[in-house]
């Protein structure tokens, strides 16, 4: 997983293992929506660090990573938008 | 074509039960990813932003109508009707599920396809020329050479877990298709003294150090051949560096050994290792040609059908090749219409294509690095029909070589390790340029585009590369000028500072503003003028009167 | 642990030798020594009639030229990962170029997957967990003998 974080909030984030599709971690489990995804500030981080090594122990999800937030509480990176909202182009 | 025998089908067909017995492995838990991670690479699975990522080998870019129509069954069925035609004579699906991909192999192991080390630090598919036995100056064939080293490399118990990534490329003639020069062996069919054989380049590659590859062999007897790659990969396999991934690949050996000392290495294990049953006799190497004969084309003194059509006209002088046997053509398939990701193909354009092989094409297609198809073997007379029904399909897009025929990555659009999205920049490019005379007038010019530095889009040797850079959280281009990946291998030099997404055609019309200002006739093409007049002129032009960015 | 050859199950010979034991050349049957400890020792052994075995790293299989194997009865490699690809042209190199004839086994990280080009490259055992054996006899199982290599 990503260390250095450099953030103040952050969702945690992963790849279901069977589909490959992304997903974001809420109260309930795991969600394809950000909707209900769980707001982790920087001091939660190794907690839930601990979840995710649980989580893919459990063969649900591979590749957890935390997904910055900006201020506004929306996605920062280009790279986490795309993951989250799929292809920019038209094919 | 080649045609599996009784063993290679009971090869793949075990590989896909062993992967299938992998995938519940790891579906129940008893491997973990950073095991698994290895063998799935090594049957063509990646894992990228989005979904799984599977990765298909076309070896030495050959295809048959039916396998084709098989690769359109996979996309409707498994994954999202279309595929990714790539760099190294391969085609991925971008959305499979894991549980599915063993009884994708499976399907593709019905058409003698597989997927098996496309990936993984293992030896890869092995690449060549598109137009293999095709044009009258090839010296001989590379395609049965290529099937040789194909088998000899595949489920080498030896060199499985290399240091890295191992890409060979053969080509049969000096023009090089295939761009032999940027990997990690490169080997080249030659003649001397009424003998034909092997010269062989070692170390080249692209990624974070472009290196063009270095001449290890003046002249290899083919007999040799197995025996002198495996000690060239034993040398590596042993001496290569692990402790950094950055330099892991074979170039950085190379450099850091000097080719001389490698060679040594490389000449005392081939002298002590070699082994008598790798050696080829004449008898299987004739074997191994019957296979790729060609087909039965009785030469005729057909013409190229004219029509009054302009599109028609600029297609076949854009897209047509003459075939080395008289009154045929070698047709040459743009994957880069306009709006379209370059080398992406719709389902239907693969089921289309396989239909126009068998009317046109005796039931081949060829893959090109440029992630363009090609028609090898059509009539003269079918021409303007054939591209008619192309035209039907958006396959006639008439811009091989040309601006718009750019070479591009996923980027970041769907790959993990990507710092800038490229298809966007591509299809910025060809709206740019879209019209064909305004094309033509800038000529044969190369534009390749990687959105990392891992360079999957080739960008250190186009003419033009752009390379995309994250800059604070957000995209900049990064141009470099005078690449070429052919005979004439170059790694391409950096213009100066990057440019920002909005900036980036302008600075490219630049860049061809000061080419045309140079250019001293007609014919002289864009790498060319820049060899003659090197970089500065560009830069001077560039950066005049350019909000230079830091 | 659990020494598997081929798919037959056998109880582990050898072990490591102790450091104070070394230093009082007391090399009894079974050592398993370091290649350094081998060549200051090789001289005692060459008289005995006991079985010594040396281990590798992955990482620093080295041997020289004028090291003599012919008294050594076991070679063992010890994998620091099964990405470590190293240990597969050792094991070449060792049975071509040094003539070795006795046991090369496989230890450390290795996985059920490798078996098949462990044993084609000249090993012929492997150190695993007892929990794991089914599933390396199972690839062995599934390998039906058709190679592309001679
Ligand atoms: C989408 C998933 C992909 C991933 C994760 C990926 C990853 C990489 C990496 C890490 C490298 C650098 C290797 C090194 O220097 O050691 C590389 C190089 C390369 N890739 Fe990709 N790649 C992907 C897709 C593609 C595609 C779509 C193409 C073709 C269009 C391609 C063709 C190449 C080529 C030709 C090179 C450079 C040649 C070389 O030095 O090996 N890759 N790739
Ligand atoms: S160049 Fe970079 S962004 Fe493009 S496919 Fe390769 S790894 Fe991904």
């Amino acid at each position: 997983m990503v260390k250095k974080l450099q953030g103040e909030a952050f969702l945690l984030s992963a790849n279901e293992l069977r589909t490959g599709k992304v997903v974001f971690f809420t109260k309930k489990g795991w969600s394809s929506s950000t909707r209900e995804a769980i707001k982790i500030k920087a001091d939660e981080i190794n907690k839930y660090e601990e979840i995710s090594i649980r989580e893919e122990k459990k063969c649900k999800i591979v590749s957890a990573k935390f997904v910055e937030l900006d201020d506004a509480g929306n996605i920062k990176t280009l790279r986490d938008k795309i993951r989250n909202c799929g292809i920019t182009i038209k094919i | 074509m080649y045609k599996y025998s009784d063993t290679d089908k009971k090869i793949i067909a075990s590989r896909v039960k062993q992967f299938e017995n992998q995938v519940n492995r790891r579906l129940e838990g008893k491997l973990t990813e950073e095991e698994f991670k290895p063998l799935r690479l090594m049957n063509g699975l990646y894992l990228q932003l989005h979904a799984y990522m599977l990765r298909v080998a076309i070896p030495y870019g050959e295809l048959s109508s039916k396998q084709l129509r098989k690769l359109a069954f996979i996309a409707d069925k498994y994954d999202r009707g279309y595929g990714h035609f790539t760099t190294r004579q391969n085609i991925q699906f971008n959305w499979p599920k894991l549980p599915d991909v063993p009884e994708i192999l499976n399907e593709l192991s019905l058409v003698e396809m597989h997927a098996i080390q496309t990936s993984g630090n293992c030896i890869r598919n092995i690449s060549s020329d598109h137009l293999a036995g095709l044009t009258i100056n090839e010296i001989e064939d590379p395609r049965p050479w290529c099937e040789i080293i194909r088998k000899w490399s595949t489920f080498h118990p030896e060199f499985s877990f290399l240091p890295r990534k191992f890409k060979i490329a053969v080509i049969g003639c000096d023009e090089d298709r295939a761009a032999m020069l940027v990997h990690d062996i490169g080997i080249r069919i030659i003649k001397r003294h009424c003998q034909v054989g092997f010269e062989i380049f070692v170390g080249g590659g692209q990624g974070r150090t472009p290196i063009i590859a270095k001449k290890i062999k003046n002249f290899l007897p083919k007999k040799d051949i197995l025996n002198y790659l495996e000690a060239i990969l034993t040398t590596y396999n042993q001496e290569g560096r692990r402790d950094n991934i950055y330099k892991a690949r074979i170039k950085i050996l190379v450099q850091e050994l000097g080719i001389e000392r490698f060679k040594s290495l490389v000449e005392e294990n081939f002298s002590k290792l070699s082994n008598k049953e790798l050696e080829i006799d004449k008898k299987s190497i004739e074997e191994i040609f019957q296979y790729f004969r060609l087909p039965p084309l009785k030469s005729s003194s057909d013409k190229i059908p004219l029509e009054d059509n302009q599109e028609y006209k600029n297609w076949i002088k854009q897209n047509v090749i003459p075939h080395k046997i008289k009154g045929f053509s070698i047709v040459q398939i743009s994957l880069k219409e306009p709006k379209k990701p370059p080398g992406d193909a719709t389902s239907n354009q693969m089921k289309a294509l396989a239909k126009f092989s068998e009317d046109f094409s005796f039931s081949e297609i060829r893959v090109t690095h440029e992630q363009n198809l090609v028609l090898p073997h059509v009539p003269n007379k079918e021409l303007f029909n054939l591209w008619s029904q192309l035209k039907k399909e958006n396959l006639a897009t008439p811009n091989l070589g040309l601006i718009t025929d750019t070479i591009c990555c996923p980027g970041m659009d769907y790959c993990a390790l990507a710092t800038a999205r490229s298809i966007p920049i591509s299809q910025k490019i060809s709206n740019h340029f879209n019209n064909y005379c305004k094309q033509k007038e800038i000529g044969n010019l190369k534009i390749k585009i990687s959105g990392c530095i891992n360079a999957c889009g080739h960008h250190h040797v186009g003419n033009i590369g752009i390379l995309g850079l994250d800059r604070r959280g957000e995209e900049f281009y990064q141009i470099t000028l005078g690449g070429s990946a052919k005979e004439d291998a170059a790694i391409g030099e950096i213009v100066g500072p990057s440019f920002s997404e909005t900036d980036l055609i302008d600075a490219i019309e630049k860049i061809l503003n000061t080419y045309k200002k140079h250019k001293k006739n007609k014919g002289e093409d864009f790498l060319s003028v820049f060899r003659r007049i090197g970089i500065k002129e560009f830069k001077k032009d560039l950066y005049d009167n350019f909000t230079e960015k830091s | 642990m659990i020494i598997l050859q081929k798919n037959h199950e056998h109880k582990n010979h050898y072990k490591k030798i102790k450091e104070q034991d070394f230093l009082k050349k007391k090399i009894s049957n079974g050592s398993i020594l370091t290649i350094s400890q081998w060549r200051e020792v090789e001289h005692i052994i060459q008289a005995q009639e006991i079985d010594v075995a040396i281990e590798f790293s992955s990482d620093a299989c080295i041997l020289c030229e004028n090291d003599k194997l012919s008294k050594v009865a076991m070679i063992q490699i010890n994998f620091k990962t099964f990405k470590d690809g190293r240990p597969y042209t050792f094991a070449k190199m060792l049975r071509k170029k040094h003539n070795f004839t006795g046991e090369l086994r496989a230890t450390g990280h290795i996985i059920p997957d490798q078996y098949i080009f462990l044993i084609r490259c000249g090993f012929d055992s492997v150190e695993i967990e007892e929990e794991h054996k089914e599933t390396w006899l199972e690839l062995l199982e599934m390998d039906e003998g058709l190679y592309y290599q001679p």
